[in-house]
Protein backbone atom coordinates (compact mmCIF):
# COMPACT_ATOMS: atom_id res chain seq x y z
CA UNK A 1 0.00 0.00 0.00
CA UNK A 2 0.96 3.78 -0.88
CA UNK A 3 1.98 5.73 1.88
CA UNK A 4 0.19 9.58 1.76
CA UNK A 5 2.96 11.88 3.46
CA UNK A 6 2.27 14.74 5.67
CA UNK A 7 3.66 17.97 6.34
CA UNK A 8 4.87 16.33 9.69
CA UNK A 9 6.70 14.29 7.75
CA UNK A 10 8.65 16.85 5.18
CA UNK A 11 9.65 18.80 8.54
CA UNK A 12 11.46 15.31 9.90
CA UNK A 13 13.03 14.92 6.38
CA UNK A 14 14.29 18.25 6.67
CA UNK A 15 15.84 17.46 10.13
CA UNK A 16 16.92 14.13 8.79
CA UNK A 17 14.97 11.94 11.02
CA UNK A 18 13.39 9.87 8.33
CA UNK A 19 14.75 6.77 7.58
CA UNK A 20 16.11 5.46 4.31
CA UNK A 21 13.32 3.77 3.15
CA UNK A 22 11.22 6.74 3.72
CA UNK A 23 13.49 9.46 2.02
CA UNK A 24 12.73 7.37 -0.90
CA UNK A 25 9.05 8.01 -0.88
CA UNK A 26 9.32 11.17 0.63
CA UNK A 27 11.21 12.42 -2.02
CA UNK A 28 8.60 10.61 -5.09
CA UNK A 29 6.09 12.28 -2.88
CA UNK A 30 7.74 15.77 -3.07
CA UNK A 31 7.90 15.42 -6.69
CA UNK A 32 3.79 15.14 -7.30
CA UNK A 33 3.22 17.60 -5.16
CA UNK A 34 3.91 21.14 -5.98
CA UNK A 35 2.71 22.73 -2.63
CA UNK A 36 4.20 20.09 -0.57
CA UNK A 37 7.69 20.76 -2.08
CA UNK A 38 7.11 24.35 -2.08
CA UNK A 39 7.23 23.83 1.79
CA UNK A 40 10.08 21.43 1.36
CA UNK A 41 12.65 24.45 -0.24
CA UNK A 42 11.15 27.32 1.99
CA UNK A 43 12.03 24.97 4.69
CA UNK A 44 15.79 24.27 3.29
CA UNK A 45 16.15 27.97 2.60
CA UNK A 46 15.57 29.14 6.28
CA UNK A 47 17.60 26.27 8.26
CA UNK A 48 20.31 27.85 5.85
CA UNK A 49 19.63 31.27 7.48
CA UNK A 50 18.91 29.79 10.92
CA UNK A 51 22.06 28.72 10.73
CA UNK A 52 24.19 32.18 9.49
CA UNK A 53 22.34 33.94 12.33
CA UNK A 54 24.74 31.82 14.44
CA UNK A 55 26.48 34.34 17.17
CA UNK A 56 29.68 34.38 18.88
CA UNK A 57 30.49 35.59 22.56
CA UNK A 58 33.12 37.85 23.16
CA UNK A 59 36.73 36.85 23.33
CA UNK A 60 36.61 38.08 27.26
CA UNK A 61 33.78 36.19 27.65
CA UNK A 62 35.37 32.62 26.47
CA UNK A 63 38.81 33.85 28.14
CA UNK A 64 37.34 33.88 31.79
CA UNK A 65 36.01 30.85 30.82
CA UNK A 66 39.05 29.15 30.19
CA UNK A 67 40.64 30.69 33.21
CA UNK A 68 37.53 29.99 35.85
CA UNK A 69 38.87 25.95 34.63
CA UNK A 70 42.61 26.72 34.69
CA UNK A 71 42.26 27.95 38.01
CA UNK A 72 39.25 25.32 40.06
CA UNK A 73 38.84 24.88 42.46
CA UNK A 74 40.64 28.11 44.07
CA UNK A 75 38.48 29.75 41.39
CA UNK A 76 35.12 29.29 42.47
CA UNK A 77 36.06 32.93 44.32
CA UNK A 78 37.55 34.24 41.34
CA UNK A 79 36.51 37.40 39.80
CA UNK A 80 35.12 37.09 36.67
CA UNK A 81 34.03 40.74 36.14
CA UNK A 82 37.16 41.64 34.11
CA UNK B 1 26.09 17.79 12.64
CA UNK B 2 29.38 18.57 12.13
CA UNK B 3 32.08 15.67 12.42
CA UNK B 4 35.17 16.40 14.29
CA UNK B 5 38.63 14.54 14.27
CA UNK B 6 38.63 14.15 17.82
CA UNK B 7 34.88 13.50 19.56
CA UNK B 8 33.33 15.94 22.34
CA UNK B 9 33.12 12.37 24.42
CA UNK B 10 37.33 12.06 24.02
CA UNK B 11 37.53 15.55 24.74
CA UNK B 12 35.88 15.15 28.05
CA UNK B 13 37.72 12.58 29.00
CA UNK B 14 40.89 14.00 28.78
CA UNK B 15 39.45 17.16 30.02
CA UNK B 16 38.55 14.67 33.12
CA UNK B 17 42.30 13.42 33.43
CA UNK B 18 43.56 17.46 33.72
CA UNK B 19 43.64 18.52 29.87
CA UNK B 20 42.86 22.12 29.71
CA UNK B 21 43.85 21.91 25.98
CA UNK B 22 40.67 19.55 25.96
CA UNK B 23 38.63 21.62 27.49
CA UNK B 24 39.61 24.73 25.73
CA UNK B 25 38.44 22.61 22.22
CA UNK B 26 35.03 21.71 23.65
CA UNK B 27 34.30 25.81 24.53
CA UNK B 28 35.73 27.12 21.18
CA UNK B 29 34.07 24.39 19.18
CA UNK B 30 30.64 24.62 21.19
CA UNK B 31 30.43 28.53 21.99
CA UNK B 32 28.72 29.84 18.88
CA UNK B 33 26.10 27.54 19.05
CA UNK B 34 25.16 27.69 22.37
CA UNK B 35 25.71 31.40 22.59
CA UNK B 36 23.19 32.01 19.86
CA UNK B 37 20.82 29.32 22.12
CA UNK B 38 20.95 31.75 25.04
CA UNK B 39 20.94 34.47 22.82
CA UNK B 40 17.77 34.01 21.00
CA UNK B 41 16.22 33.26 24.27
CA UNK B 42 16.81 36.04 26.53
CA UNK B 43 17.52 38.24 23.57
CA UNK B 44 20.13 40.33 25.15
CA UNK B 45 23.70 40.37 24.42
CA UNK B 46 25.24 41.29 27.80
CA UNK B 47 22.47 39.12 29.32
CA UNK B 48 23.51 35.92 27.01
CA UNK B 49 27.72 36.66 27.61
CA UNK B 50 26.96 36.52 31.70
CA UNK B 51 24.28 32.92 31.17
CA UNK B 52 27.22 31.77 28.49
CA UNK B 53 29.92 31.89 31.71
CA UNK B 54 27.75 30.97 34.21
CA UNK B 55 27.06 27.92 31.74
CA UNK B 56 30.62 26.21 31.92
CA UNK B 57 31.10 27.43 34.70
CA UNK B 58 28.27 24.62 35.76
CA UNK B 59 29.84 22.10 33.42
CA UNK B 60 33.29 22.80 35.07
CA UNK B 61 31.84 22.56 38.56
CA UNK B 62 29.81 19.14 37.67
CA UNK B 63 32.79 18.08 35.71
CA UNK B 64 35.82 18.27 37.93
CA UNK B 65 33.68 17.52 40.90
CA UNK B 66 32.96 13.62 39.34
CA UNK B 67 29.30 14.49 38.68
CA UNK B 68 29.25 14.65 34.98
CA UNK B 69 28.21 11.31 33.26
CA UNK B 70 30.04 9.85 30.57
CA UNK B 71 27.52 8.27 28.92
CA UNK B 72 26.03 10.98 28.05
CA UNK B 73 26.57 13.69 25.07
CA UNK B 74 28.19 16.58 25.95
CA UNK B 75 26.61 19.24 23.63
CA UNK B 76 22.92 18.09 24.28
CA UNK B 77 23.82 18.28 28.24
CA UNK B 78 25.87 21.36 28.02
CA UNK B 79 22.94 23.24 25.97
CA UNK B 80 20.17 22.05 28.46
CA UNK B 81 22.18 23.85 30.88
CA UNK B 82 22.12 26.75 28.76
CA UNK B 83 18.44 26.45 27.88
CA UNK B 84 17.34 26.19 31.66
CA UNK B 85 19.41 28.98 32.66
CA UNK B 86 18.28 31.19 29.68
CA UNK B 87 14.48 30.00 30.55
CA UNK B 88 14.87 31.17 34.02
CA UNK B 89 16.55 34.52 33.58
CA UNK B 90 13.69 35.18 31.04
CA UNK B 91 10.87 34.04 33.29
CA UNK B 92 12.43 36.32 35.95
CA UNK B 93 12.89 39.30 33.28
CA UNK B 94 9.29 38.68 32.85
CA UNK B 95 8.85 39.34 36.98
CA UNK B 96 10.99 42.34 37.64
CA UNK B 97 11.79 45.52 35.28
CA UNK B 98 15.35 45.44 33.93
CA UNK B 99 17.90 47.86 32.60
CA UNK B 100 17.70 48.26 28.96
CA UNK B 101 20.99 48.08 26.95
CA UNK B 102 22.42 49.45 24.02
CA UNK B 103 22.53 46.64 21.50
CA UNK B 104 25.91 45.85 20.14
CA UNK B 105 25.23 43.14 17.85
CA UNK B 106 26.74 44.33 14.88
CA UNK B 107 30.16 44.60 17.09
CA UNK B 108 30.48 41.03 18.11
CA UNK B 109 28.50 39.48 14.85
CA UNK B 110 31.68 37.00 13.74
CA UNK B 111 29.76 36.25 9.70
CA UNK B 112 32.54 36.77 7.53
CA UNK B 113 31.28 39.48 5.09
CA UNK B 114 34.90 40.07 4.01
CA UNK B 115 34.54 39.57 0.39
CA UNK B 116 30.64 41.03 0.11
CA UNK B 117 30.37 44.98 -0.97
CA UNK B 118 29.12 47.21 1.65
CA UNK B 119 25.78 47.27 0.10
CA UNK B 120 25.34 43.71 0.39
CA UNK B 121 26.94 43.21 3.97
CA UNK B 122 23.97 45.86 4.71
CA UNK B 123 21.18 43.93 3.47
CA UNK B 124 22.96 40.76 4.24
CA UNK B 125 23.05 41.99 8.10
CA UNK B 126 19.23 43.25 7.89
CA UNK B 127 18.15 39.82 6.69
CA UNK B 128 19.97 38.67 9.58
CA UNK B 129 18.56 40.89 12.14
CA UNK B 130 15.21 40.72 10.57
CA UNK B 131 15.12 36.74 11.01
CA UNK B 132 16.67 37.43 14.77
CA UNK B 133 13.56 39.80 15.48
CA UNK B 134 10.94 37.03 13.30
CA UNK B 135 12.25 34.04 15.50
CA UNK B 136 11.48 35.85 18.40
CA UNK B 137 8.06 37.03 17.43
CA UNK B 138 7.37 33.58 17.17
CA UNK B 139 4.52 32.36 19.42
CA UNK B 140 6.24 30.72 22.81
CA UNK B 141 5.67 27.43 22.44
CA UNK B 142 6.43 27.64 18.20
CA UNK B 143 9.67 29.22 19.22
CA UNK B 144 10.74 26.77 22.06
CA UNK B 145 10.61 23.98 19.28
CA UNK B 146 12.66 26.02 16.85
CA UNK B 147 15.22 26.35 19.19
CA UNK B 148 15.56 23.12 20.84
CA UNK B 149 15.81 21.58 17.37
CA UNK B 150 17.30 23.52 15.52
CA UNK B 151 19.99 25.23 17.89
CA UNK B 152 19.97 22.73 20.54
CA UNK B 153 19.75 19.80 18.07
CA UNK B 154 17.46 17.72 19.87
CA UNK B 155 15.04 14.89 18.07
CA UNK B 156 11.47 15.74 17.83
CA UNK B 157 10.69 12.64 20.45
CA UNK B 158 13.41 14.25 22.51
CA UNK B 159 11.60 17.86 23.05
CA UNK B 160 8.17 15.55 22.88
CA UNK B 161 9.22 14.33 26.34
CA UNK B 162 11.10 17.70 27.43
CA UNK B 163 7.96 19.85 27.33
CA UNK B 164 5.17 17.03 27.94
CA UNK B 165 3.82 16.78 24.39
CA UNK B 166 3.35 14.25 22.08
CA UNK B 167 5.92 14.13 19.12
CA UNK B 168 2.53 14.98 16.65
CA UNK B 169 2.58 18.08 18.70
CA UNK B 170 5.85 18.84 18.38
CA UNK B 171 6.19 18.22 14.25
CA UNK B 172 3.15 20.75 14.39
CA UNK B 173 4.74 23.38 16.03
CA UNK B 174 7.91 23.14 14.22
CA UNK B 175 5.90 23.24 11.18
CA UNK B 176 3.11 26.39 12.25
CA UNK B 177 7.31 27.46 13.39
CA UNK B 178 8.64 27.27 9.49
CA UNK B 179 5.05 28.71 8.15
CA UNK B 180 4.81 31.56 9.61
CA UNK B 181 8.77 32.36 9.70
CA UNK B 182 8.20 31.80 5.80
CA UNK B 183 5.07 34.34 6.04
CA UNK B 184 6.80 36.93 7.93
CA UNK B 185 9.38 37.27 5.16
CA UNK B 186 7.11 37.10 2.19
CA UNK B 187 5.55 39.95 4.37
CA UNK B 188 8.80 42.51 4.69
CA UNK B 189 9.15 45.67 3.71
CA UNK B 190 11.78 45.95 -0.21
CA UNK B 191 14.61 47.11 1.21
CA UNK B 192 15.24 50.55 -0.22
CA UNK B 193 16.70 53.84 0.35
CA UNK B 194 13.91 56.47 1.82
CA UNK B 195 16.44 59.34 0.91
CA UNK B 196 16.12 58.46 -2.99
CA UNK B 197 12.61 57.65 -3.07
CA UNK B 198 10.81 59.54 -0.20
CA UNK B 199 9.35 62.77 -2.06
Amino acid sequence: MTRTFTYDDVVRYLYAETSPQENDAIVEALTSDAEMLAFYLDGLELQTLMDRIVRSPDSRTTDNILRYSRQYPSSQTADLSC
Amino acid sequence: MQKFQVSDSELVSLYIRGDEKAFEKLVLRHKSRIYTTIYLIVKDQYVAEDLMQDTFIKAVDTIKSGRYNEEGKFLPWIVRIAHNLAIDYFRRDKRYPSVVFEDGSSVFNTLDFSEDSVESIQIRQETHEQLREMIQRLPEVQRQVLIMRHYEEMSFQEIADATGVSINTALGRMRYALINLRKQFSQRTPQYDKNIYLR
